[in-house]
């Protein structure tokens, strides 16, 4: 079994499942997303009560996963500083997500300008 | 089940780059069973629907895929372009509502958990600003979401496809997971930037 192939933060499955205060890692801090990624786990098309220990693994994986960008968007264009453009520029290989980066930044700037629209109007009135 | 017409739509729209039709792939296997019986009949006059909406729509995609010869492409001028841009987005659309009214109660529940689930933006902020040290505009935790939420998305259907595979049935369990980073990660999917690839030694 390949053991260096993921974080160490898997061994706390085994142990128990009260957040590992024994183990060292990333297991200590209390489950930020326990929820949402159950709702997503079912979205995305597994069973409608996905498993705890699955659920730890993938709240583990976004975790390190933010963490990896962050640090390299640290690292790039303004240093010690995370920009969009940074984000966008890490992501630019990938085009599911550089799609998905783009959708969001249009609609947040068009829902921005419709409720500024929207306020002007009712501050007219 | 209109399995083809589904499938070929399907293909169609992943040309597009639109992500939603991939997830949506995964629907098809769950409710298969029940959904059966009851969607003989009405799945019947859709399939030619979305068949004649989508060879049309293929054609006008050829612009972005390998299949055409480029002198055929030099000759797409660039506000014929836009045109059928807007003119896929509309066939995008209608096609989207037509697959969601044929939708069974199961998927779209399922659906529903797919558009609505999102991370919470102040735990996703905390996180990034305990890393960083400093405070971070609202786009940027916006776009960090967003990233997390499709990455989420590649290792659940990877997951799905190990599980298929292995001849398991869902809930995914860890080890399906931990073939599925494994998979990702010899794609240079997941990033690691804990091994430093040392050269010359």
């Amino acid at each position: 079994m390949a053991d260096e192939e993921d974080e160490p933060g898997f061994e706390e499955e085994l142990d128990d499942g009260s957040g590992g205060v024994d183990a060292a890692g990333h297991g200590r801090r209390k489950r930020l997303f326990s929820k949402e990624l159950r709702c997503m786990m079912y979205g995305f098309g597994d069973d409608q009560n996905p498993y705890t220990e699955s659920v730890d693994i993938l709240e583990d994986l976004v975790i390190e996963f933010i963490t990896e960008m962050t640090h390299k968007a640290m690292s790039i264009g303004r240093q010690g500083r995370v920009q969009v453009e940074d984000i966008v520029f890490l992501i630019r290989k990938d085009p599911r997500k550089f799609a998905r980066v783009k959708d969001l930044l249009t609609m947040n700037e068009e829902l921005k300008r419709a409720r500024k629209a929207f306020d002007e109007a009712n501050y007219g009135s | 089940m209109a399995d083809p017409a589904r499938i070929k739509t399907e293909d169609s729209l992943e040309k597009e780059g639109f992500t939603n039709e991939e997830h949506l792939k995964t629907d098809q296997t769950e409710p298969e069973t029940s959904a059966d019986d009851n969607k003989e009949p009405s799945t019947q006059d859709h399939p030619k629907d979305l068949k004649t909406e989508t060879e049309a729509a293929a054609d006008d995609e050829e612009e972005g895929t390998s299949g055409q010869p480029s002198s055929k492409r030099l000759k797409v001028e660039p506000e014929k372009k836009k045109e059928k841009r807007h003119k896929v987005d509309e066939d995008e659309i209608q096609k989207m509502q037509v697959l969601v009214s044929s939708f069974s109660e199961e998927q779209l529940n399922r659906y529903e958990m797919y558009r609505r689930s999102a991370f919470p933006k102040a735990a996703i902020k905390r996180l990034i600003q305990s890393i960083t040290g400093s405070s971070v505009s609202q786009n940027v935790v916006i776009a960090m979401s967003g990233i997390s939420k499709v990455f989420v998305g590649e290792i659940v259907e990877e997951a799905l496809d190990v599980c298929e595979k292995w001849g398991d049935t869902p809930p995914l369990q860890p080890k399906h997971m931990r073939e599925a980073v494994r998979r990702l990660k010899s794609r240079d999917q997941i990033p690691n930037t804990k091994h430093k690839n040392i050269l010359f030694h």
